[in-house]
C-alpha cells in the first residue's frame, strides 16, 4: 500500500533531514516509525502525505506516485498531524462536514460515521461548539474523526496518542486494529515504545534521517522488550 | 466545485458572524459587536474622505478626473494591501499541512487563498469606488448605464493589481526559498520591493517630465491619462466610464480572468516546493553553553518582542516599514536636499519650502507612526499567551516591556530622520532640538495609543498572523485616525507657521502630545489591571 523508495530530503545547504529512507507498508500492517525528537519522522510522514516537497527518491501509495499523482494518493490517504491546526473558528461539525464534502461523502454515510466515531470518542455534545474552545485532546479527536470519515486505505498518524485521554487512547488503538483487519494500512510515528510494541506488527527505527533497522516486531526484539532492543540498536549505530 | 467549497470554508472559518453565532462567551460577543462598529466607522471614514474629495474636484470643475483617480486609488490600494498579505496568506500559512493533505491541487489552494484575500478586502475597495461614484454622479450627471458599468467594474478593478502583487510576492518567496535564511532574505527582498514601489512614482515622473514640464493640479486629468498609458487597466476603466466603450469593459474583465489563470498556473507549479522550503527549518545542533547575561524583566520582554518582530516577514515588513522609509527619507533629504525633495513631492508647486519646517516631525511620524508594534503584539501572543499569563510578574510590566520595545524601535529612526531633514532644511539648532523632543513625544504617543488599541481589541484565536497585523480592528482603529489626523496636523502646522514662531508651535505640540501620550499610558495601566 505504501512504498517509500530511497527517499531523501535535503535542505538548501545540503543537510539531510531524511537520508535514503526505504520501507514498505502492506495492507493490514500497523507500521510503527520510531526515533528520537528531530530524527526525521515527521519529515518523512509529511512527504508521504504530500505536504512536503522532495527531490530524491519516490513514494508510492497504492501504486500512485506522490510526486506525479498527488490527488490520487490523497484521495485514499488520511493524515493526522501531531498538533492538528484545524480551522479554529469553525464548529466541530462544520469542520467535519467540510472534510466530508472534500471527499464527496454522501449525507447518509457522513451522518453515520460522524455519529459513530463522535459517540465512541464522547464528543458528540461538543460538535456544535467552536473548535477554538476545544482542549488539545478534543481537537485531536476531531482530527481523528475527520481522518476516518472517508474510510482511507492508508492511515498516516504523527504521534497520535499525544494529548489523548486514556480512554480515547484505548479507543484509537481499537479503531486501528479494526481498520487493520479490514485491510487498511497504518503508518504512524510514536515515542511510546510500549504502545508500538503492543500495537504494531512492523517497526522501523530512524536515527539522524537514516533507517537504522526495520522489520517485524519479532525480528527486532528477539525475545527482549522493544525498549531494550531500541536502546541497543540506537546506541550501537 | 471543490474551489467553492474550500473558499466557502476559508471565509466561514474567519467569519465573525460564525464565531458570534456559536460562541457562548459573552465577552467575545461584545468584542465582535465592537469590531463590527469599528469596521463600519472605518468604512464610513473612507466613504466620507473619498466623497468629499470628489466634491472638491467637482467644485473646481475637475470632475472628469474622478474616474481616473478612482481607478488609480483602488489599484494602488489593492496592490499594497495584497503585497503585504501575500506572505502569510499564500505562503507560510498555519493550516498548510491540513489543507495540502486533503485532495486539492496546489493551484486550487493557492487560487482559493487569493480569492479569499480578494473577497476580504473588497469592501475597502468598494467603499472608495462607490463613494466616488456618488460624487461623480452628482457633478457629472452621467447616463444610467455609467452607474452599472462603474459598479460592475468596481468588482473587477482590484483583480489585476492584486494578481501583479501576488506574482511579485511569489517571485520573492521563490527566491527566498532557495536560501538557508529564507525568512531574512524574504524580509529584505520585500523591503527592497516596497521601497522600489514607493520611488516608482518619482521615477515615472522623472521619465515623463525630463525636467521640463510643470505638473500642477489643473493638469491632473492629463496625469491620469499618462498613468492610463503606463498602467492600461486605469485607461480601460476611464474609457469604459467616459465613452461607455464595450471593448474596454471586455478588456478589463477578460485580462483579469486570463491573468488569474496564468498567475495561478505558474504559482501552482512551485507552490508545494516553496511552502516546503519556507516551513522547514534546519537544526544546527552545534550550540555550546556560553556565559549567559541577566536582563531586567522589562528589557527581557522587550527583547522577546524584538525576536518576535524579526522572526516574521509579515510582521517585520508591516511594522518596521515606516522606520525604514523614515531612514531613507532622512538619507535622501540629506543627499538631495530638502528643497528638491519638496519640489519633487509637490510637483514643482511654486511655494517656499521653508514653510514646511514645522511639519518635519509630523511628516516623519506619518511613516514611523503608521503601525506600532504595541497594537499587534498583545494579539500576536496567540496560543503562547499562557506563557506571559503564567509569569510571576505584575501585569503592567508585560505591557511596559512591549511599549519599551516600540520606543527602542521608533525613537532612533525618528531622531535620525529629524536630524537629517533639519540639517538639510537649515533649521536653527534650537528648533531642531524642539523637533527632536516633539518626535520622541510622538513616538511615546504612538506606543501608548497603539498598546491601548492592542489591549482593547486583543484577539488571540487567529488563524493567520496577517489577521492580526493587517486586518484586526485594533490596527484599523489605531492606524486610520492616526494617519488622517497627522495629515491634518501637517496642514495645520504649516498654516500656523506662517504667522506664529515655529518654536512656539513645536512647544505647544510637545505639550499636547505628551499629555495625550500620558493619558494613553494611564489607560494602558488601567487596562492591564484585569488582563495579563
Amino acid at each position: 500500500m505504501l512504498e517509500i523508495k530511497n527517499y531523501s530530503k535535503s535542505y538548501s545547504e545540503g543537510k539531510k533531514a531524511a537520508d535514503n529512507v526505504t520501507l514498505t507498508v502492506e495492507s493490514g500492517d500497523i507500521y510503527g516509525f520510531i526515533g528520537h525528537n528531530g530524527a526525521g519522522k515527521s519529515t518523512t510522514i509529511r512527504a508521504v502525505v504530500g505536504v512536503l516537497d522532495f527531490t530524491e527518491g519516490e513514494i508510492f501509495i497504492d501504486g500512485h506516485s506522490v510526486k506525479t499523482e498527488p490527488i490520487e494518493c490523497k484521495k485514499i490517504t488520511a493524515y493526522i498531524p501531531d498538533n492538528p491546526d484545524l480551522y479554529e473558528n469553525l464548529t466541530g461539525i462544520q469542520y467535519l462536514n467540510f472534510v466530508a464534502d472534500v471527499f464527496e461523502i454522501s449525507a447518509k454515510d457522513r451522518e453515520e460515521r460522524i455519529k459513530k466515531y463522535a459517540d465512541i470518542f464522547e464528543i458528540t455534545d461538543s460538535l456544535g461548539d467552536l473548535i477554538s474552545s476545544y482542549s488539545h485532546g478534543m481537537k485531536q479527536k476531531v482530527a481523528i474523526i475527520s481522518a476516518l470519515i472517508h474510510n482511507p486505505k492508508l492511515l498516516v498518524l504523527d504521534e497520535p496518542f499525544v494529548g489523548l485521554d486514556p480512554k480515547a487512547t484505548f479507543t484509537l488503538k481499537e479503531i486501528m486494529h479494526d481498520m487493520c483487519k479490514q485491510g487498511t494500512a497504518i503508518f504512524f510515528s510514536t515515542h511510546v515504545l510500549d504502545v508500538a510494541e503492543k500495537l504494531c506488527n512492523k517497526i522501523a527505527i530512524i536515527k539522524q534521517g537514516k533507517i537504522i533497522t526495520s522489520g517485524t516486531i519479532e525480528e527486532l526484539t528477539n525475545g527482549q522488550s522493544l525498549e531494550e532492543a531500541f536502546l541497543e540498536v540506537y546506541d550501537e549505530k | 466545485m471543490k474551489n467553492s467549497l474550500l473558499l466557502k470554508t476559508m471565509l466561514l472559518s474567519t467569519s465573525l458572524r460564525n464565531i458570534y453565532k456559536h460562541t457562548t462567551d459573552k465577552k467575545k460577543r461584545r468584542k465582535i459587536i465592537a469590531s463590527y462598529i469599528g469596521i463600519i466607522c472605518l468604512y464610513a471614514m473612507i466613504v466620507g474622505y473619498s466623497f468629499s474629495m470628489c466634491v472638491g474636484y467637482g467644485m473646481i470643475g475637475l470632475i472628469d478626473a474622478v474616474p481616473g483617480i478612482c481607478a488609480i486609488g483602488v489599484s494602488t490600494l489593492a496592490f499594497i494591501f495584497t503585497f503585504f498579505r501575500t506572505n502569510g496568506y499564500l505562503f507560510n500559512f498555519k493550516e498548510y499541512d491540513m489543507l495540502m493533505a486533503l485532495p486539492f491541487e496546489a493551484g486550487t489552494v493557492a487560487g482559493c487563498k487569493f480569492l479569499y484575500m480578494y473577497i476580504k478586502s473588497l469592501p475597502w475597495y468598494l467603499s472608495l469606488s462607490f463613494a466616488m461614484l456618488m460624487g461623480y454622479g452628482i457633478y457629472a450627471h452621467p447616463p444610467f448605464v455609467v452607474y452599472i458599468i462603474w459598479v460592475v467594474l468596481s468588482f473587477v478593478l482590484p483583480l489585476i493589481p492584486m494578481l501583479i502583487s501576488v506574482f511579485f510576492g511569489f517571485i520573492i518567496a521563490k527566491i527566498s526559498s532557495r536560501f538557508k535564511k529564507n525568512n531574512a532574505i524574504q524580509t529584505i527582498l520585500t523591503f527592497m520591493f516596497i521601497i522600489f514601489c514607493f520611488s516608482f512614482r518619482y521615477i515615472v515622473d522623472a521619465l515623463f517630465k525630463n525636467g521640463k514640464v510643470e505638473e500642477t493640479l489643473e493638469k491632473i486629468d492629463e496625469m491620469n491619462e499618462k498613468v492610463g498609458n503606463v498602467y492600461l487597466p486605469v485607461g480601460w476603466f476611464v474609457n469604459a466610464i467616459k465613452k461607455q466603450g464595450i471593448s474596454d469593459i471586455l478588456l478589463l474583465i477578460g485580462v483579469s480572468v486570463i491573468l488569474f489563470s496564468i498567475v495561478f498556473n505558474i504559482v501552482g507549479k512551485s507552490y508545494r516546493r516553496i511552502n516546503s522550503a519556507l516551513t522547514s527549518h534546519v537544526v544546527r545542533r552545534d550550540y555550546k553553553m556560553t556565559k549567559q547575561k541577566k536582563n531586567s524583566v522589562v528589557n527581557a520582554i522587550a527583547f522577546k518582542e524584538f525576536r518576535r518582530l524579526t522572526g516574521s516577514t509579515v510582521y517585520m515588513t508591516n511594522a518596521a516599514m515606516g522606520e525604514v522609509l523614515a531612514f531613507l527619507l532622512g538619507v535622501v533629504t540629506l543627499v538631495i536636499g530638502f528643497d528638491k525633495i519638496v519640489k519633487m513631492v509637490t510637483q514643482d508647486a511654486p511655494f517656499d519650502s521653508s514653510i514646511l519646517q514645522p511639519a518635519i516631525p509630523f511628516i516623519i511620524y506619518f511613516f514611523i507612526g503608521m503601525v506600532a508594534t504595541t497594537v499587534c503584539s498583545p494579539s500576536l501572543e496567540g496560543k503562547n499567551y499562557w506563557i506571559i499569563q503564567s509569569l510571576p510578574i505584575p501585569k503592567k510590566k508585560i505591557y511596559q516591556g512591549k511599549m519599551l520595545f516600540n520606543m527602542y524601535l521608533t525613537v532612533p529612526f525618528m531622531l535620525f530622520a529629524i536630524i537629517c531633514m533639519s540639517i538639510s532644511a537649515k533649521v536653527p539648532v534650537i528648533n531642531m532640538i524642539l523637533y527632536m523632543i516633539l518626535g520622541v513625544a510622538l513616538c511615546a504617543f504612538s506606543t501608548a495609543w497603539g498598546c491601548m488599541c492592542g489591549i482593547k481589541f486583543m484577539r488571540l484565536d487567529w488563524e493567520n498572523e496577517v489577521e492580526v497585523i493587517k486586518q484586526s480592528a485594533g490596527v484599523a482603529l489605531y492606524m486610520f485616525p492616526n494617519m488622517f489626523v497627522v495629515m491634518g496636523l501637517v496642514v495645520l502646522v504649516v498654516f500656523l507657521g506662517t504667522f506664529i514662531d515655529h518654536k512656539v508651535i513645536a512647544l505647544v505640540f510637545i505639550m499636547i502630545t505628551s499629555v495625550l501620550a500620558g493619558l494613553c499610558y494611564y489607560i494602558v495601566m488601567l487596562l492591564s489591571k484585569d488582563r495579563a
